[in-house]
């Protein structure tokens, strides 16, 4: 309760009536690391589920599905931009993934290492969603 | 000094599975949450300075009690996670590098199977906040087994595309040369 007077944050969730849930403890870059793993991991799952129930449901080969996109005429810009949009949470979710995987072999668990590794997770997801968005 | 019976209560129903013995009900060993059976003792001295070295091995080695068939399930069911999770990174650069039929059933099984398992960890912790707010066991079970349909339906259809149209791999190949 005191946590919540003293933090600017946890006063406004007092006045907004909200659950203190997300006030008390300070943001830091692990926390939200990890809560955008599990987002991105919803998202692709939804993703394929999305693709696998149309290949079910919907008439038409993936190939006349790509024609009917292919005419729509899309400038490249906007392509490219929804290859990124698709491939980045890929990447993060695969990057922070294999960080998760050193986490359960026991490896880089103190927090400055936590810091280190999650900083390498961003900087290759850009590259890697850069990279073969122009591919 | 003798330490005092056990008492098995009703309440602490989450960690009903740990068995009563003396030293998880003396009080200066009680927790609020279960305490894992299988802690190495080591780090029970490291936090637990008063705890006798006797009672330690007595109670928390590893030798001393076995994992019971759940904990035993739930240990191979994390290993089982964890094989699945290595194996699709293992299919993406096979996907690139080699895209064969093999490789899209196979990714169609594990990007199924892992999803289905880490979404279900997933909608589990919510599931607690859930619980903690809302009583409804049925409509939890329901839930439950919509997403399992899901889940064998998106594999179905997976496989369906695999089979009577162009394959993942394929697939995404085309879709990236638009």
């Amino acid at each position: 309760m005191a946590a919540l007077w003293l933090r600017r944050a946890g006063h406004h969730c007092l006045r907004a009536h909200l659950s203190p849930l997300l006030c008390i403890r300070k943001w830091s870059l692990p926390m939200v690391m990890s809560i955008c793993h599990r987002g991105t991991g919803i998202a692709l799952s939804a993703g394929v589920s999305l693709f696998g129930l149309s290949a079910l449901l919907v008439p038409g080969s993936f190939e006349s599905h790509l024609e009917l996109v292919k005419s729509l005429c899309l400038g490249p810009a906007l392509i490219h931009t929804a290859k990124f949009a698709l491939v980045f949470p890929l990447t993060y979710h695969t990057w922070n993934g294999i960080r998760h995987l050193m986490w359960d072999l026991g490896k880089g668990l103190t927090i400055s290492q936590l810091y280190q590794s999650g900083m390498i997770v961003l900087v290759l997801t850009v590259l890697s969603s850069v990279g073969l968005a122009a591919m | 000094p003798p330490l005092p019976a056990s008492s098995s209560g009703p309440s602490d129903e989450p960690c009903a599975h740990v068995r009563r013995d003396r030293a998880n009900t003396d009080f200066r060993f009680t927790r609020r949450f279960p305490f894992p059976r299988f802690v190495s003792s080591s780090r029970l001295s490291s936090s637990e300075p008063q705890w006798s070295d006797r009672l330690m091995s007595q109670h928390f080695s590893r030798t001393d009690q076995p994992q019971d068939a759940g904990s035993k399930a739930a240990s191979l069911h994390w290993t089982g996670e964890r094989v699945v999770s290595v194996l699709l990174l293992g299919l993406i650069p096979a996907a690139y590098l080699n895209p064969c039929s093999a490789v899209d059933y196979s990714l169609a099984a594990a990007l199924t199977l892992h999803s289905h398992w880490q979404v279900q960890q997933s909608f589990q912790g919510i599931g607690q906040v859930v619980t903690d707010y809302v009583r409804g066991a049925a409509l939890q079970k329901a839930a439950k087994a919509g997403f399992l349909v899901l889940s064998a339906f998106t594999f179905a259809g997976l496989c369906y595309f695999n089979y009577h149209d162009v394959g993942i791999c394929k697939a995404v190949a085309m879709l990236w040369k638009l």
